[in-house]
């Protein structure tokens, strides 16, 4: 897979990502375990998830970080897919029934432009920001 | 395995996976994105969506940990350094870069790199996860 030729001149400083949103069902969850290989209970036991602290199924991480890959990849191509980095912190739990909306912004353009660095974040339907932090992406010189 | 006894700068078993046609399709379903199909296939090479390589990473990373149910995950850095062919053989290392306690949980933070047969990095990470106690 070939780094992206196009230049980040289409993304100037300030630009809004295009957004994307995802109905989470206890389904999708399941699927990503099967996926994944992650079957913890907390994700996929009802009946165990409802005796912890957060008293039902909670979305894998890693799943909402696919969301975000998902816009990142729409937006940047093979630049996103041939060596981007991603750094997170989960700050809420997505459960089934949420509305996850992942958005992002060009925050700097770095090396006269062949790196961007954009905030990244995933919020549920009450705006509640579930992750938040950045990712790069590096275009050809 | 008894976390609170870890010392930092332990390592964790090796795990070798591959990605196949049939992971990465499983992978493609699961997630919905409907624009890595196409982008991932370059001239007749199939390639994995990197986050399907960095999920079965840290898969065999919580699975050579032993986390126990319950626990979550906190933060977590990825850096994909080259693109992962379908099939492409990989082997997972990883090792505890922290651990902490904190309003009765462990906060364990561990790093971990894939590399291909050559001995090629292909990916770093670092996870920080919460056990409950």
């Amino acid at each position: 897979m070939r780094p992206a030729k196009s230049s980040s001149e289409t993304w100037a400083v300030g630009r809004e990502l295009p957004s994307l949103s995802k109905a989470l069902t206890q389904e999708k969850i399941d699927a990503y375990a099967r996926a994944s290989g992650d079957f913890n209970p907390i994700h996929v036991d009802p009946a165990f998830a409802a005796g912890t602290f957060f008293g039902g199924t909670i979305a894998h991480g890693m799943l909402l970080l696919a969301y975000i890959s998902e816009m990142l990849t729409a937006a940047f191509g093979r630049a996103w897919l041939s060596g981007g980095r991603l750094k997170v912190r989960f700050k809420g739990v997505a459960r089934p029934g949420d509305t996850l909306t992942v958005r992002g912004r060009i925050e700097r353009a770095p090396d006269e432009g062949r790196r961007l660095v954009a905030a990244v974040e995933c919020v549920n339907q009450e705006g509640q920001v579930l992750v938040a932090g950045d990712a790069e992406v590096h275009f050809d010189a | 395995m008894n976390f609170e006894l870890l010392e930092k700068g332990h390592r964790f078993p090796p795990v070798s996976f591959v990605l196949d046609e049939a992971g990465v399709s499983q992978y493609l379903e699961a997630v919905e994105d409907a624009a890595l199909p196409a982008l991932c296939r370059d001239e007749g090479q199939a390639w994995a969506p990197p986050m399907a390589v960095a999920a079965l990473a840290l898969r065999g990373l919580m699975e050579a940990m032993g986390l126990p149910p319950g626990a979550v995950h906190a933060s977590q850095e990825f850096e994909f350094r080259r693109p992962v062919a379908v099939g492409e053989r990989l082997a997972s290392r990883a090792w505890l870069a922290h651990r902490s306690q904190r309003s009765g949980w462990l906060a364990l933070a561990v790093e971990m790199e894939a590399t291909a047969e050559a001995g090629e990095a292909v990916l770093a990470g670092r996870a920080s996860v919460l056990i409950p106690q």
